[in-house]
């Protein structure tokens, strides 16, 4: 109540957490600690983005999906691509902006094989001159941002054990924090801790585990009696399915300075056959905040306990101070694969509500007295068929990061409207294998739309406007001070919308589908530029960039099912686009 | 006796003919078709395709043993459940791997070929399945592709797969 | 005794069954008695109308014959109906006994998943760490209720301890249930029993019924991890294990074995059987069995692994050594 009311003394609107200085560049995917990705620049408005034009665009010569945010520091954007993971530095003080130069991390051919879903890469992060990524063969690389020199690699793990990395990493304290993929080949999930200057790692925190291997100890304080007890990432499994039980931390980390806690959700529970692991599945699906340079665990909440539909916990989590029924709080937005935005209290983890902002069928809502989620029965899934599930595997939403705008107070989320039908049967562990257990065919849900954009009230929790797409809605969002709303459509749109009203106000066709993060920022003539990358794939976009064959739906776990007309509407691309008034 | 009446035994006694043909199921793999066709590595991981280690020649000789069998095609399916390909190239479809059912194969659908690139690997992610699994299980496994691929003959070739059928309540696509 | 009677019963599930087949084969039995009795001396009496009247002509009985008649088939269709009224209410209470509802308040709970031709065993718990899988044997404690729940990996089996329970058939995606209860000590033979194919008649398994002390210390000593090798030779017959086509599909726990596509052998030396009941578990047999398995069962799923000679011995000795 104190830091409340001295919020309110201050006439601290500015002090809150989701107003971030701004200095018109782009330093880390998600724009800024809280998460926010929300630009303070305001040349671009309402009024003029109409006016808005094509100014220069360049190629990556690779075809894959591009999921990475472009960065721009010091004048120069640099891109990460998917496998080979090249980085290509581009000045951008000279017209038609050229190479600098490329650092090329070659990584192994064969990773490409323990790829679940295609060989993106979410991109870099920008610390202190150095330019930090993941490669997908299990590599950290630290790179000279000025001379593209490869200042440190530190290996993390073994393709062999079906381990990759796609995420972008967030340099906290000088502690690079990376998290592995794989949680689709039965991995052992962890996210580490990297020395910025060496390279060196100096914590890794499983997800499953014994509580010394969680970093759980004496400040460990989850806020449901759920949570709460020793080693539950141990007793929550059938003796040793821990030891192949997937929760990898392959999505977004977000930093509370004030707090000094790092927030992040790992991912599903393998296989997906839930009858093969009774148990709730510690901690798997679970919310962590934790100390940036020890890793150790503060809190954790799990949000799907014995995770039935491939409902991963790794979604964003955006850091907001709202007014709350009259009480300033610290709070995390976080729109989860199971359809609901939760809303929790970040410096206890205590669930404030968690409301649906997507069609769902899956659960009933949470139970704010104990924490847990409120399943259905007749949909969960194991040895057995069950049909009509909503949302379907990637959730209500997937790893596409929402924004915020402090100007209409509004999450800007893009999600899926899919649902699926699940057969179970025999998950096999084989290291470096597929370790699922489960038949999916994925389809659009009611509306027969598959897609949407929607802006979301996180106090009010509710929808305030949407926007429906014909495919997931699978790009980032973007928002700027000037009420523009920025996104990408997997047909190869990229729009601009009013962030009040959901009104399009522009639109460009790109070559390929969107499923990147724009970003914007201020180039080196005082303009404001918007970029952003094409390039469809990834999981929801496989059909395209792995020509995979329609006949049958259960192509790329189940998504080709929903995916059979992409072709028709994007070809596989890879390209940069900068957009600026003229 | 009629013309008529022995043609008609005749034709019976054919058709009675073709009913006894039964497949000949040889459960037992010749010793020949059970060595390894990859050397092992230490950790007991599947090899990837493009390491030092990989280095043997093709150990293909006397062909397919299961072409045209129904067993070997059954056995196929089995296995390519049980060894976890379907988690990559689903039923045919792809996914992390590319798909088993189309015009254009990189490195060939002739037996011999599908065998190699199961047994050695290749090099975009493929594993070297010959360091683990039997000969005889490899050909078993490149019977159900060409399966898959309508290159067995229809007799042999299960119509449709053990698997999760498409529900008629989803909907169509815009 | 005979480990696999359904006449030499050990648990009130059997006796149930069996009494109602007794009750069934006499009642039934007496009926055909009757029937066939009557039959004969129809036979044998003479029959006066056939003998006094041309065929041709159409017989008429009497008005009073007729009704006679009537009465009789009446009767003895109420008498019927009666008999097999009875029997169904008999049949169907008894099969309310035995079986049970997948949601039923549990005790101790035994999941039986059937596969093409084994029988992978799972003893459930509400503390998800202390769940025992073993596979082809079922050990009990003495007149405890157990539930026994169940379904199939593949195609429709049926599991069956004739001296325990009857036949409880097992479907693909479908769960079914029912009460298992063993009223002595004893090891008694289970096999399955709807047709699932070529080994079908070599997809058995024993269960094992112990006073419950005895029981407790067999979880406990299930639930280790596998013992560690001890000696050189049991190393080897590990390192051989890992790097051969036996890891692609059977879990060793404490190893990076853990497929889940044949038997655990996480403990498979303190087994009795092997191959699914097919033989006694020696390491004679266990030779025999890896060395060549389509010998002992013919169309079996277990791949014949292609072993140097002198890397089997080593293998069957760590194998046997997992008590």
């Amino acid at each position: 109540m104190a830091t409340a009311l001295g919020l309110l003394l201050t006439g601290g609107l500015g002090s809150q957490i989701q107003n971030q200085p701004d200095d018109a560049q782009w330093v880390m995917p998600a724009k800024n600690f809280a998460s926010t990705r929300f630009s303070t620049l305001s040349e671009i408005n309402t009024a003029n983005v109409k006016n808005l034009a094509l100014k220069w665009s360049f190629s990556t010569g690779l075809d894959k999906g591009h999921e990475a945010a472009p960065l721009v520091v010091n004048n120069t954007m640099y891109i990460v691509t998917p496998w080979p993971n090249t980085l290509f530095a581009l000045d951008l003080t000279r017209p038609g902006p050229a190479v600098k130069w490329t650092y090329q991390p070659n990584p192994s051919r064969s990773a490409k094989g323990v790829a679940c879903c295609d060989v993106v890469n979410r991109g870099a992060a920008y610390f202190n001159g150095r330019v930090f990524y993941n490669t997908l063969d299990m590599n950290t690389v630290a790179v000279d941002a000025v001379t593209g020199k490869e200042v440190w690699k530190t290996s993390l793990g073994t393709i062999r054990q079906g381990e990759s990395m796609t995420m972008a990493p967030l340099v906290v304290k000088g502690k690079v924090i990376v998290g592995n993929s794989g949680g689709e080949m039965g991995v052992r999930g962890w996210l580490a801790g990297l020395d910025a200057e060496t390279g060196k790692i100096s914590w890794r925190a499983y997800t499953a585990g014994p509580d010394t291997d969680v970093l759980i100890g004496p400040n460990f304080k989850p806020f449901y009696p759920m949570d709460q007890g020793k080693d539950l990432g141990l007793k929550s499994w059938p003796p040793d399915m821990w030891r192949i039980g997937g929760g990898s931390a392959w999505s977004w980390i977000s930093y509370d300075p004030e707090l000094d806690l790092i927030y992040y959700g790992t991912a599903n529970a393998s296989p997906w056959n839930a009858d093969q692991r009774p148990g709730d599945n510690k901690w798997s699906s679970t919310l962590f905040a934790r100390r940036p340079e020890t890793g150790e665990a503060i809190w954790a909440y799990q949000l799907n306990p014995h995770d039935d539909h491939d409902y991963d916990g790794v979604n964003e989590n955006i850091l907001l101070d709202l007014n709350i029924n009259g009480r300033l709080r610290k709070v995390l937005a976080h729109p989860d694969r199971n359809a609901r935005m939760y809303i929790m209290d970040r410096a206890t983890g205590e669930v404030l509500s968690a409301e649906t902002y997507a069609h769902q069928n899956t659960s009933e809502g949470v139970d704010l007295k104990t924490g847990r989620l409120k399943t259905v029965p007749s949909k969960s899934t194991g040895f057995k068929t069950v049909r009509d599930i909503c949302p379907a595997a990637p959730g209500g939403k997937d790893w596409q990061p929402s924004s915020y705008s402090p100007r209409t107070g509004l999450i800007y989320l893009p999600h899926n409207k899919l649902c699926k039908e699940f057969e179970g049967r025999q998950a096999n562990y084989i290291a470096g294998t597929p370790y699922l257990g489960a038949t999916v065919r994925m389809y659009a849900g009611p509306g027969n739309y598959r897609g949407q954009v929607s802006a979301w009230d996180p106090v009010k929790a509710k929808t305030v406007w949407s926007i429906n797409e014909r495919f997931p809605a699978w790009s980032g969002t973007v928002v700027t001070a000037g009420d523009v709303l920025f996104y990408g459509t997997m047909d190869g749109w990229f729009k601009a919308v009013d962030a009040r009203t959901g009104t399009q106000l522009w639109q460009f066709k790109t070559a390929s589908g969107v499923i990147s993060q724009p970003v914007t920022y201020r180039g080196p003539d005082g303009k404001q530029y918007v970029a952003v990358v094409d390039g469809v794939g990834g999981w929801s976009g496989a059909i395209v960039s792995g020509g995979l064959n329609p006949k049958d739906g259960t192509g790329a776990l189940g998504f080709v099912n929903a995916m059979s007309d992409l072709p028709r509407y994007s070809p596989k691309g890879g390209t940069l686009y900068v957009f600026a008034l003229p | 006796m009629s013309s008529r009446f022995l043609r008609v035994a005749t034709f019976a006694a054919c058709l009675l003919a073709l009913a006894c043909k039964r497949e000949e199921r040889d459960f037992r793999p010749q010793p020949a078709r059970l060595s390894l066709t990859a050397p092992s590595e230490a950790q007991g991981d599947l090899v990837p395709a493009n390491t030092p280690a990989n280095t043997v020649t093709s150990p293909v000789r006397g062909g397919n043993p299961y072409e045209g069998v129904a067993w070997g095609i059954s056995e196929g399916q089995f296995l390519f459940d049980s060894y976890n390909c379907s988690g990559c190239h689903a039923r045919g479809a792809g996914g992390m791997g590319p798909p088993l059912i189309k015009d254009k194969w990189i490195y060939g659908v002739e037996p011999e070929k599908l065998f190699e690139t199961i047994a050695k690997g290749r090099p975009d992610g493929m594993p070297a399945w010959g360091s683990k699994v039997p000969e005889y299980q490899i050909w078993q496994l490149v019977t159900y592709v060409r399966s898959m691929n309508g290159l067995e003959p229809k007799s042999a070739t299960p119509v449709r797969s053990d698997h999760l059928q498409q529900s008629l309540r989803e909907r169509p696509l815009q | 005794m005979n480990p696999q009677s359904a006449f030499q019963t050990a648990g009130q599930h059997a006796d149930a069954i069996r009494n109602l087949g007794l009750q069934f084969v006499g009642l039934l039995g007496l009926i055909f008695l009757l029937v066939i009795t009557m039959s004969l001396l129809s036979i044998r009496r003479r029959h006066r109308g056939i003998e006094q009247e041309p065929l041709e002509h159409t017989h008429h009985p009497s008005p009073g014959t007729e009704a006679k008649l009537t009465r009789a088939v009446s009767i003895a269709c109420g008498i019927t109906l009666l008999i097999i009224f009875g029997l169904v209410t008999v049949s169907v209470s008894v099969g309310k006994g035995i079986s049970a509802p997948v949601n039923a308040p549990k005790d101790l709970v035994v999941e039986v998943n059937a596969n093409q031709w084994w029988w992978q065993i799972r003893y459930l718990s509400d503390d998800a760490s202390a769940i025992v899988t073993t596979a082809n044997e079922i050990h009990l404690p003495v007149g405890r209720r157990v539930l026994i729940r169940g379904s199939s990996n593949d195609v429709i089996h049926s599991f069956w301890v004739p001296s325990l329970q009857g036949k409880r058939d097992l479907f693909p995606q479908h769960m079914t249930s029912e009460w298992l209860k063993a009223d002595r000590p004893g090891r008694f033979r289970g096999q399955c029993a709807e047709f699932c194919g070529f080994q079908h008649a070599h997809m058995a398994f024993w269960v094992v019924a112990e006073p419950d002390a005895q029981f407790q210390a067999w979880m406990r000593q299930q639930l280790q991890p596998a013992v560690e090798p001890q000696d050189d030779e049991k190393r080897r017959g590990r390192k051989v294990f890992m790097d051969s086509a036996c890891v692609l599909c059977h879990t060793i726990r404490g190893t990076e074995a853990s497929g889940f596509v044949g038997p655990d052998l996480t403990h498979m030396g303190s087994r009795l059987s092997l191959a699914a009941g097919a033989m006694p578990n020696n390491k004679g047999n266990l030779a025999g069995w890896i060395a060549d398995p389509q010998n002992i069962k013919p169309g079996t799923h277990m791949a014949t692994v292609p072993l140097h000679a002198e890397d089997i011995q080593p293998l069957i000795d760590y194998l046997e050594s997992l008590q």
